[in-house]
Formats: C-alpha cells, structure tokens, sequence
C-alpha cells in the first residue's frame, strides 16, 4: 500500500496475532456463527492484516460483517450446498453466508479437483464480502499449486471507459504462485483504480486522494489531489483512470471479473439483480504442467532477477507483488499487528456491550 | 486502437479478405511452412487485421516471420510434441514452430478438455511469435465457451514498478467470451502502457506516443509527448524502454507489473522453459477453456452476458465522448466493415507484399 494510507504512528497499537485471531472469532462466535466458520473469517481478515493489507482486514470489515448479521443481510448460520458439481468445477451455494466464511471452502475444494485431475475451479454465489482475493490463492500455494481468485464486488460503483453510470464493482482478481527460497509470489488488485475500501481507509488516515484516482457525480476525472468526498458523491474510475491511460485494461479486467463471478454463477449481472456478488476460485496443479521442483527454481530466479535490479531514479528498491507484504508478515508475526485506537477502542465498547472478554492492552 | 494509431486515409489501400488471405498463405508455403501450418498463422492475422487490430496483422508480422524461417530462428517444419498430460492440462513442445502456427492446435486440445471434464488448459514452450492473444479465445467462444490466452511476449522490454532495468515482455492476455445477440466479449491487452508492435505502427503513421508511455533509455518515465523512438533492442541496449500499465505507481503500475508476472508465470515457468529474462528465449504460451455449462445454464449466461452489455453501450457517456463501449464491440464493428469493404493497408506494407512475392517468383494481385 502508498504510505499515504497506513496507520499513523501515534496512531498505533500493536496486538499480536494470536490475541486478535482469538478476539475476533469470540466476537463472531457470540453473532450465532459456527467454530468453523468464525475461523475461516477471522483467519482471512487477520491473514490480509498480517501481510499490511488492512483496507481488508478486520478494521473495516468486522463492524461490517456484524452489522449485516444483525440486519439479515448476512446468515450467521448458512447451510452451504453445492448445486452442480463435475469433476474439475463445482458451484457452491452460499445461502447468504459471509464470503469469507465460504471462500477457504471454495478453494480447498478447487485444490481437491486439480490433485485429482490437473485443475479446479470453484463458483460460489449467495454469499456476502470476500475480503479481497489475496487469502485465498495463497491456499494453493501451500500445497505447490498456482491460485487464481475473482469477486464480483457490490456493482454500481465504477464507470465504463469513456462512461459517467457506474455499472460494475470493484471487481478485485488474485493469482498466486509458489517459490522455494524467495517469498511467493501474490498478486492482488481492485481492478478499479483505487478499492473501494481504501477510500474509507483515507477517512481514517486523513490521507488526500491523487489526481484520476475518482470521478466526479457526472463521470469527470478529478484531475487534482482532493479530500475524500462523501459516499455518494463520487464515482470510481477503472484503473489506468482515463483512455489515454489505458482506463479500458482495468474496464475490461473488471469486466472479466464480473463475467467470471456473478454470471458464470448463474446469479446474473449485479447490476440488475439485488444480490450481494459471487467468487470464483482456481487450482493449477503445477505438477499436471511441468516438474514442481524446476518451476519453483525458476520462480526463485526470477523473483531475485527483479530485487537484485537496480531501482530507477529516487527509489530505494525493486519489489514484486507479494515481497512487501511478505516482510510485513514477518515483522508482524514477530512485533504484533499496528492497529489504529480507533479500531481498538471499536473493540473494546463492543466486547463490553456484548459481554464478551477482551483485553487487549 | 486510438486514432492516432490508424493508417491515414491517403495511404490506404483496400485488400478484399480472400485475396490478402490467399497470398498470405502461399508466401508462408513459399517459406516451407506445411498447407495447415500455412492456414493456422494465416487465419490468426487476418482475424487480426479483419477486427481492426491491425499491431497483430500481417503489416508488422509477415515479413518478421518470413525473415525469422528464412534465418532459421523459426522452424517451418516443427515436430510438435506432447511432453506431459493430464485429464485437463498438456504441456506441447513447438519445436521452435511459429506460434500463430500451434496456437490453434493447442487451444483446440484446450477446448475438446474442458468438453469432457469442465476445464482444460495447455502451455506451449519453445515457440515463436503468437501475434498477440485474440484470436485463440475466440476459438472457445464458437465452442459456447470462455476463452483465455497469455503469452510472454520478448523479455528484456519491460520496466519492473520503480525499476529502470527492462525484465520482462509486453506479456499479452486475452479472454473472450460468448453472447447471444451482442457481439462476444473480447478482452485482449499487453500489460505494458503499450504493445510495442504499436511503437513501429507509430513510426510508420507518424503518431507520436504520450506522456508516461515509455522511459529513457536510464529507466525513468518520458513524461512528454515524444515521436515513437528508432530501432528497439532488448535487455537494455534499446534507447527506450516500455513501462507496465498505469505507467508510475501513483497511477497503479504496479497493477501492469503484476500481471505481466502471472504472464511470464503461467507461460515461460509453468512451461518448464525457465524465465525468459534469464535465459533469452522466444517465449511460451498458456490456453484455456472453461465450459460454460459445466457452471450454468449456456443460455441463461448468454443472455445475461447480452443484458449486461447493452447495459454499457446503453449508458451515457461522459461529456466530451460520443458513446460508451465494451471490449470486443469496436473490433466486430471493424470485421463486419472490413469483411464487406476489403481490409484497408498501408501502401507500404503493399509494397512489400509486391516485391516480396516479386523475389520468391509468386503471384500477388492485390490491387
């Protein structure tokens, strides 16, 4: 992430890991959710928040999944079904559940399928917020696959090239690969230019939006560095920003998004259907390709091809997708997660309103 | 393609589809390459040219492929091999086969996979040039299928987010998939700010590239509007370089970056042919085939496919622009045009049809 959208220092309070994964499945556990199911979510929006991804960790995403359990629009209790199933795809029906409740189910399934048969690929539809893609491929690579995973977001938030109505999400896309010595490679994006949940990460961090990064209500690129508008008062841009810049990548990508998810699912175009999104998740069994020890090798030379590459003017380094958050993961693992006080005293009002154990200074 | 990269009208000439695909074929045959080899490229850039995407055509390609048999770099007579399978996947050695020439097969080997099992996909090592990713998930589309074709294009091109050493390709990928009544979903993109084949068409048109497109020959973005630099090399002896899409990090190149990872991954690493960077070679491929009905109902995605995408031409567009589009419209709109008028040439890449086909002794009646 830009350094504009992390938590300030003074800011800061670190929990470790353990303590805030212990916390959070507590918290969604006293909301009617299963053990099962109160882990996959904590391990998930905990995971993005130990490799620095905290737009979707539990900072955002917890008072949210909780207040949508509590209006119904999320099932705390979801009979997960699978609708159709061959050999190397199945489609999951979520029943409402949280995305990321279904999504490690999803993909251990894809896995299955492509250590039997070379691939897998899992469509989940009726299901709520996947918290990002980047989770979800790193289960493949723990077992030597290739991990590939869409959401189709909330529709209605990102304009066509050349468009002013928003029409799709931010539809995010991740791949993962695995390496031997270098840290895997992971790479994870919104396919608009900036995720919707980054945005409100700015209201908290007080960080300024840059040029091309939103529209305005009329569909015109802000071309100046703004204050966050209000929700509503903005449109999102497809990455790239404007034509010239190639917005019609990130339109098309986003596209792909929504064609993978929402209607390969069956549970059509969000735009016209009031749902909350679907996912789609695939396993590459490397092996069914080539020799598993060679391709990781090779990821190894490359990936150090890249680091060891000399920086251009006025930076530091060169990184790939997954570095950075790799060595935020480690630091983590050892310092504790810096979460903002906001967050924590969120924590701390909503452990003693609901009665539940929480200490975490 | 942006206007800028389009043949001026003075310098068109107009090649009916059967002709410029008939001399296509016999100077591909007059190089040693067999009548269904011949065929596969051929309809790979015509396809190009009828859907507007003239970077992917005959004009640049051609004689870049005729040179590359002649210097023997390609092989027009490739011994195509299984080297590994499963249910749903094959790893093909090209046998330094003309990528536009195995393409084709290996997507169809894609295709009949997912047929039987839901998904199929094939990687093809030690290949010459794909001419870009379209044509090959289109394959899957007629087949009531979603399409996907990545290919890592030439490495050493390529400037890494806050790097000013060239690593990789301009790493192409494609999807496309199918409708009822709009014309099919065709995604096809290099992840650089632009397809260096775009570089010599702006050299031979005369547009000039804008700021943020490339870097100096030291790695750092050209933030000017410059005239498409001469003669490119690769890992690092160009006097220019291409930058990943979005260009700086402030506008998300990182995003361009990363997928031309997952490119240079599942072609040249999942292939077994090792990074291109590193080891200088032509580059591999990946396709795949996903089967609609494996998921859902065809129809009912169709339809939906249909709804949403009259949803986008539908809808208004932005002040300063006529209309909104989808990938894939603008590109059918071009092949129906150019199916009925004849695909429009620049008279320089005429010219070289006739004195190429004047030198091998074949006929070449084009105009």
């Amino acid at each position: 992430m830009l350094e504009r959208f992390k938590v300030p220092d003074k800011d800061k309070i670190f929990i470790s890991e353990t303590e805030i994964y212990e916390l959070t499945k507590r918290v969604l556990m006293a909301s009617g959710v299963s053990e099962k199911g109160a882990d996959n979510t904590a391990s998930v929006l905990i995971g993005n928040d130990m490799r620095g991804v905290e737009s979707h960790g539990i900072s955002n995403g917890l008072r949210l999944y909780l207040n949508r359990y509590d209006s119904g629009e999320n099932n705390p209790t979801p009979n997960i079904k699978i609708v159709k199933e061959s050999p190397t795809t199945a489609k999951i029906d979520g029943d409402g559940a949280l995305g990321t409740e279904t999504g490690p189910i999803a993909m251990e399934m894809a896995i299955e399928k492509a250590k039997k048969y070379g691939m897998g690929s899992v469509s989940v539809f009726n299901t709520g917020h996947l918290a990002g893609c980047g989770y979800y491929p790193l289960q493949a690579v723990n077992e030597d696959m290739i991990g590939h995973c869409f959401t189709g977001s909330p529709a209605k938030q990102t304009l066509p090239t050349w468009g002013s109505e928003p029409i799709l999400g931010t539809n995010p896309v991740a791949w993962a690969a695995p390496a031997d010595e270098m840290p895997p490679f992971l790479f994870d994006i919104a396919t608009s230019q900036v995720a919707g949940n980054k945005i409100e990460l700015t209201r908290r961090t007080g960080a300024k939006l840059l040029p091309s990064w939103i529209a305005d209500e009329d569909g015109e690129p802000i071309m100046e560095e703004i204050e966050t508008p209000d929700k509503g008062q903005y449109h999102l841009l497809p990455f790239g920003g404007t034509r010239e810049n190639g917005s019609h990548k990130g339109f098309g990508l986003g596209f792909v998004g929504e064609m993978m998810t929402n209607i390969l699912s069956g549970a059509g175009p969000a735009i016209f259907n009031d749902h909350q999104g679907s996912d789609f998740f695939v396993a590459y069994s490397i092996d069914a390709f080539t020799d598993v020890g060679k391709f990781k090798t090779d990821m190894d030379a490359l990936l150090r091809r890249i680091i060891e590459s000399k920086p251009a003017t006025g930076y530091e380094r060169v990184v790939y997708a997954g570095y950075l958050e790799n060595e935020e993961y480690v630091k983590r693992s050892k310092d504790g997660i810096p979460y903002h006080i906001e967050v924590v005293e969120w924590f701390e009002d909503y452990c003693k309103k609901n009665k539940i154990d929480c200490d975490l200074r | 393609m942006l206007d800028r990269f389009k043949v001026p009208d003075e310098d068109k000439i107009y090649v009916p589809v059967d002709k410029i695909t008939e001399v296509t074929q016999n100077i591909l045959k007059a190089s040693g390459v067999s009548e269904e080899g011949a065929k596969n490229s051929t309809s790979v850039l015509i396809g190009n040219d009828l859907r507007g995407v003239e970077t992917h055509g005959v004009s640049n390609g051609l004689r870049l492929y005729v040179e590359n048999y002649a210097s023997g770099n390609y092989n027009s007579k490739p011994n195509i091999k299984i080297v590994r399978e499963s249910a749903t996947t094959a790893n093909i050695d090209g046998d330094g086969g003309l990528g536009a020439e195995i393409g084709p097969i290996a997507m169809e080997m894609a295709i009949e996979k997912a047929e039987k099992y839901g998904m199929g996909a094939v990687v093809v090592s030690n290949t010459g040039h794909l001419a870009g990713c379209g044509y090959y998930p289109l394959q899957a589309v007629e087949k009531d299928m979603i399409g996907q074709a990545m290919t890592s294009g030439g490495a050493g091109l390529t400037v890494p987010t806050w790097g000013s050493e060239p690593i990789l390709g301009t790493n192409p990928v494609a999807w496309a998939a199918p409708t009822k009544e709009m014309p099919p979903f065709l995604f096809d993109i290099a992840t650089t700010q632009i397809a260096s084949n775009k570089i010599g068409l702006a050299r031979r048109t005369g547009a000039k590239l804008l700021p943020g497109w490339i870097t100096d020959k030291n790695g750092d973005p050209i933030l000017d509007e410059v005239e498409a630099p001469e003669r490119h090399g690769r890992h690092g002896e160009s006097n220019y370089h291409l930058l990943p899409f979005g260009g700086t990090r402030e506008n998300g190149s990182h995003k361009g970056f990363g997928l031309g990872m997952v490119v240079e991954i599942m072609t040249n690493e999942l292939s077994g042919m090792g990074p291109a960077p590193l080891l200088k070679h032509e580059g591999s491929d990946f396709f795949a085939a996903y089967s609609i009905d494996a998921f859902t109902d065809t129809n009912k995605f169709k339809e939906d496919m249909d709804e949403l995408l009259k949803r986008i031409v539908e809808s208004k567009p932005a002040s300063g622009y006529e209309r909104v589009v989808y990938a894939g419209f603008l590109e059918s709109e071009e092949y129906l045009k150019r199916s009925e008028e004849g695909i429009p040439y620049h008279k320089e890449v005429i010219e070289w049809f006739e004195n190429h086909c004047n030198e091998i002794g074949i006929d070449c009646e084009l105009r």
